[in-house]
């Protein structure tokens, strides 16, 4: 056997064999108790959100000064931060879905119920977006809904409101992670993803004819 | 909390027992959170490197002898067995293969558990460890080397006849 054959042998014995550790459900459930206060998930959920969002944006405000120039003041700048924001911090962790199904008979009425609105849904899995819930957010100063598809392993957050004046399409990626912002029928949408910026075109295509 | 368990299993391999992983990788979840204004690039290598230094400054603490002197690049070639492999590394026993990746010093321990284990590319290992590519890709190789090494001795133990 070459030292080659060996070490493929080895790397495939680790990948069937060596134990796994999970992190038991106990660990999750103390690290989200311990928490500082502020940040603990006490609902209002949003009120979390918010003081997150405050000293990111601070930080993130400076940081992407440049990013935004292009951008429509105000409005749009703090709608991307806390949405970019918002974003990593569900993957991170906190929570990234609040209403876990790919129905969008289920999904729809539970935003509906929570939103002064109520944004259209739909599954797109027959075209490989799978939709896998909806969570609430807060962006732009307002409690937002966010509809969350997954493509592979990836996941794609679409932040949707009642659009009030146009604004043009605006992509651009930071850090890893490509954002959208377009609108369709009167909806506004901010897309979120860190998949590939051709699929996410994609993406946007397909929810653009959907509505 | 997606990336939960690969911090816990990385923390696990590293501290070797539940209780101090559990204590590190809390410890290295509140730190991201506090800190995650200073998020560059993606988050599962960012916060798997938060996890590995703080079992790094745990081991220094803890089991400085692991880290003492432990210059692992540096450290003689193992010479290549003269006699053909005779191991049969896909049979090889569960227990045996968790023992001897346990006893590997810690750089080549953890490159082996975030390639191997978690899958991660080359540069995401590089980005964690704080090692050059280059360095990650030889470190793999030698702890493979030095697993296999370890194996040998452990079924030569056990069984006197398989290898002589």
């Amino acid at each position: 056997m070459t030292r080659d054959e060996m070490e493929r042998e080895l790397s495939a014995a680790l990948r069937a064999k060596a134990d796994v550790h999970r992190a038991p459900e106990s660990l999750r459930a103390d690290i989200l108790a311990a928490l500082p206060e502020d940040e603990a998930a006490a609902p209002p959920r949003w009120r979390f959100w918010l003081a997150q969002g405050t000293a990111l944006a601070s930080v993130a405000l400076l940081t992407w000064a440049v990013t935004f120039a292009v951008l429509r003041p105000n409005e749009d700048e703090r709608h991307a931060e806390d949405v970019l924001a918002a974003h990593v911090r569900a993957t991170l962790g906190k929570h990234l879905i609040d209403v876990a199904s790919s129905d969008q008979h289920t999904v729809k009425p539970w935003l509906s119920a929570r939103l002064p609105y109520s944004p259209p849904v739909e599954d797109l899995s027959a075209q490989g977006y799978e939709l896998a819930g909806a969570r609430l957010d807060r962006a732009g100063g307002r409690p937002i809904a966010v509809l969350v598809y997954k493509r592979r392993l990836h996941v794609i957050d679409a932040y949707v409101w009642p659009a009030h004046e146009h604004v043009g399409r605006v992509d651009f990626s930071r850090d890893g992670f490509q954002l959208v912002r377009f609108q369709a029928d009167g909806w506004a949408y901010w897309l979120v993803s860190d998949l590939n910026r051709n699929e996410l075109d994609d993406f946007e295509r397909l929810v653009a004819q959907k509505n | 909390m997606p990336h939960l368990d690969a911090a816990y299993n990385l923390a696990r391999w590293l501290t070797r027992n539940d209780h101090d992983a559990r204590d590190v990788v809390q410890e290295a979840a509140l730190r991201a959170y506090r800190f995650l204004d200073g998020l560059r690039g993606e988050p599962k290598p960012w916060f798997l490197a938060l996890v590995r230094n703080a079992c790094m400054s745990w081991l220094k603490a803890n089991r400085p002898a692991e880290l003492a002197g432990a210059d692992a690049d540096a450290a003689p070639e193992p010479a290549d067995p003269e006699t053909p492999e005779t191991l049969a590394f896909r049979a090889l026993d569960r227990r045996m293969l968790n023992e001897a990746l346990a006893a590997l010093p810690a750089p080549f321990r953890e490159a082996l558990v975030l390639r191997e284990l978690e899958d991660l590319a080359y540069k995401d290992v590089a980005r964690i460890t704080g090692a050059p590519i280059g360095t990650v890709m030889s470190r793999l190789s030698r702890a493979r080397r030095l697993l296999a090494d370890s194996l040998r001795a452990i079924a030569r133990a056990s069984d006197p006849k398989v290898h002589e």
